[in-house]
């Protein structure tokens, strides 16, 4: 039973990893970020250039893996994103079509292969990058042996969600984004700089998604494809939980892996996902503004 | 000419009478390869009007519209499947679908009721006439249900998106999981042909590119003739003001849920007439990308106008196939899709449609004696919805 409960938190704890910046993303800022899973792929990207051309092993890679990803999402905001607010479905369409930008760029490494350059790590093939030799032995707590990987991902998880909330409810910079969340017009009246916090709220939400995407890295193999699946996830969570909760999306993880980790013990993955869309359709009819969701006017 | 321009009916009428005659015209110009190419395109063409019908009109975005077009596809591949000849070899009389076979027990019986446990389900599709008006059937009846239940319950936007994405994925995984009966991941295929009356439709000669064709141009005007009726009008009203609507008395669930029905109808058929110009059901029609790519179509050629959405789909998919000879290009193309996109919702979010709108508006403008009238007074209300907040 406890490896159960084990491989759920770990189910949980990347969900979470995905699920964290899409939280601030959609919540703050009320953009469906398509490209969110490409923003991991990115990340999962950085992990595998880092480490053929500098020697970076996956830790190292993590906050560079941030700056890139939140990088790439201050100019999507900037350059996209900054014009389509309040067009909640518009932003969907939009940021699908950043998506698929993204993906080509890696494919055709940045255009090159046009050319007939190739760069080692980029193209449309698979790539690996190995786990440092310390994560990669198993250790038991109370009997039972876990992977020091997956308990790496989960604590690595639990300190992202706590630095998020201290940004979030600590912080002058976090007191802006959540009134901006609450009432944007009124905010600006107030002397905020949203487009200012904006563009930061929804880099460091990009972020965080590479981040996810340098831990992804780790256990599976990278490719151009690897993040459409994962934004559907994202979601998942961020609707369930509530919209713009970060204790939500924190539950709703928990809650999403469990379900997964059980019926993935008993029946089969393809079945325990399909399990998870069926709960996650029925909580959505039964509480469309999510399990955990601030009253709203 | 200037009476002519501002008759926008009449305008609307020739376009729609050009984009019939040239789609019954195709055959006249090009070969049997393109021919069935072309007849796909007019498929993704209905799935583009089915997405317009349901986004721009009713203003529910289906994400999850794939599901309707992947069982519409299934169920016509079904009966198509026992059909063919693959599924009468291997000492049988009785047609056994062949991936059946291979997988079967060692001591199962070869008959198609209990070869392996949910076999039966595949029993009544031995008649051609059951799997194609299953086809539509099936994804009628799956989307009433659904949509009662979505829009009873009053949910909206963004939501709705989200359930029908979910509900699509769901049974993509289900169809996988349930191998035996569906051959899982690699699909139906080797399929027989379609016989009407003892003629049988060879996917590459005229006849079906006819058939496939005469079934858009059907759909085509029924569904825009169906927009202009009372009940169309009424269900754009739920679309600008759903709240003002109900108190005005109208009971706004009905109407979205026939709409969203008959949407789900027209992908089904879509579906079916996929599968007899194609040869092959997979469950790559159930992906998250295959239903979004028609959410880009119908944005891309106008979310507002069903003969727009319709051209936009046609017009993408014949670029990407005529790029596609070599790799590089169809990934280059790609790229360019996607930046595509991102202009169409920067600067014209109502499409192509919408910019020959405006274009016409311009000429009336120019061509009109006396005071011009600036373009944007004639903001038509789908244009509206479309930039409507929180939508």
């Amino acid at each position: 039973m406890a490896d159960v409960i084990f491989i759920g938190l770990s189910l949980s704890s990347i969900l979470l990893l995905i699920a964290l910046g899409l939280t601030i993303i959609y919540g703050a800022m009320g953009v469906i970020n398509m490209a969110h899973g490409e923003l991991v792929m990115i990340g999962a990207y950085t992990a595998v250039m880092t480490g053929i051309y500098l020697g970076f092993n996956l830790i190292a890679a993590l906050p560079v893996a941030f700056l890139v990803a939140g990088g790439i999402g201050f100019l999507m905001e900037r350059a996209v994103i900054r014009h389509l607010y309040g067009r909640l479905l518009d932003t969907l369409l939009a940021t699908w079509g950043i998506a698929i930008i993204l993906k080509q760029a890696i494919r055709l490494e940045f255009g090159l292969s046009f050319l007939d350059i190739h760069i080692d790590g980029l193209g449309t093939g698979l790539q690996n990058v190995a786990i440092p030799a310390f994560l990669n032995q198993p250790w038991s707590i109370g009997g039972i042996e876990v992977q020091s990987y997956r308990t790496f991902i989960i604590l690595l998880t639990v300190f992202l969600a706590l630095v998020t909330w201290f940004l979030m409810y600590r912080t002058s910079y976090g007191i802006q984004v959540r009134a901006i969340m609450r009432n944007a017009d009124m905010a600006a009246a107030c002397g905020i700089d949203v487009k200012k916090v904006s563009s930061l709220t929804f880099a460091y939400g990009s972020g965080l998604a590479g981040v996810a995407g340098v831990m992804m890295a780790g256990f599976k193999t990278v490719s151009p494809d690897m993040g459409s699946s994962l934004v559907v996830d994202g979601f998942l969570v961020v609707v369930v939980g509530g919209v713009g909760s970060l204790l939500g999306s924190v539950a709703s993880a928990g809650f999403l892996g469990q379900v997964n980790g059980i019926f993935a013990t008993y029946s089969n993955d393809i079945l325990a996902r399909a399990v998870v869309f069926g709960v996650v359709i029925l909580i959505i009819m039964w509480r469309p503004q999510g399990l955990f969701s601030f009253k709203g006017r | 000419m200037h009476a002519f321009v501002a008759d926008r009916r009449r305008l609307e009428f020739l376009a729609y009478a050009l984009f019939i005659a040239g789609v019954l015209a195709m055959p006249l110009f090009i070969d049997a390869f393109w021919l069935n190419r072309i007849a796909k395109y007019l498929v993704y063409g209905m799935l583009g009007l089915a997405i317009a019908l349901s986004w721009g009109y009713a203003g529910i975005l289906n994400l999850g519209q794939g599901l309707f077009f992947g069982f519409g596809a299934y169920m016509a591949a079904m009966s198509l499947k026992l059909q063919s000849y693959t599924s009468l070899q291997q000492g049988s009389d009785k047609p056994i679908p062949d991936f059946m076979l291979w997988n079967a027990e060692p001591n199962a019986p070869t008959d198609l009721c209990c070869i392996n446990e949910g076999s039966f389900l595949w029993l009544p599709f031995q008649a051609q006439w059951f799997g194609m008006a299953m086809a539509i059937l099936a994804p009628t009846l799956i989307a009433y249900l659904v949509g009662s239940a979505i829009f009873r319950l009053r949910i909206s936007g963004v939501y709705v998106a989200i359930i029908t994405l979910a509900l699509v994925l769901l049974t993509r995984l289900l169809i996988i999981d349930a191998q035996p009966v569906t051959n899982g991941f690699n699909g139906l295929t080797d399929l027989g042909w379609l016989t009407i009356g003892g003629f049988e439709f060879d996917p590459y000669m005229t006849q079906t590119y006819y058939l496939v064709a005469a079934g858009m141009v059907v759909v085509l005007l029924a569904t825009r003739l169906l927009v202009a009726t009372r009940a169309g009008l009424i269900l754009q009203s739920t679309r600008d003001d759903p709240n003002r609507a109900r108190y005005l008395g109208y009971n706004v669930a009905a109407y979205q849920v026939f709409f969203f029905t008959v949407s789900a109808a027209i992908a089904g058929f879509a579906g079916m007439l996929y599968v007899i110009a194609a040869e092959f059901a997979s469950p790559t029609f159930m992906d998250l990308t295959f239903s979004i790519s028609m959410v880009v179509w119908a944005a891309v050629g106008g979310r507002a106008s069903l003969l727009g959405a319709c051209i936009g789909a046609i017009l993408i998919n014949t670029i990407e196939a005529s790029v596609s000879e070599s790799e590089m290009l169809q990934e280059g193309w790609k790229l360019i899709i996607g930046f595509l996109f991102v202009l169409v919702v920067l600067f014209m979010p109502r499409g192509l449609a919408g910019l020959v709108n405006d274009m016409l508006d311009r000429i009336e403008a120019m061509l009109k004696p006396g005071a011009a009238r600036p373009p944007a007074t004639t903001k038509t209300a789908a244009a509206t919805a479309a930039e409507k907040p929180g939508e």
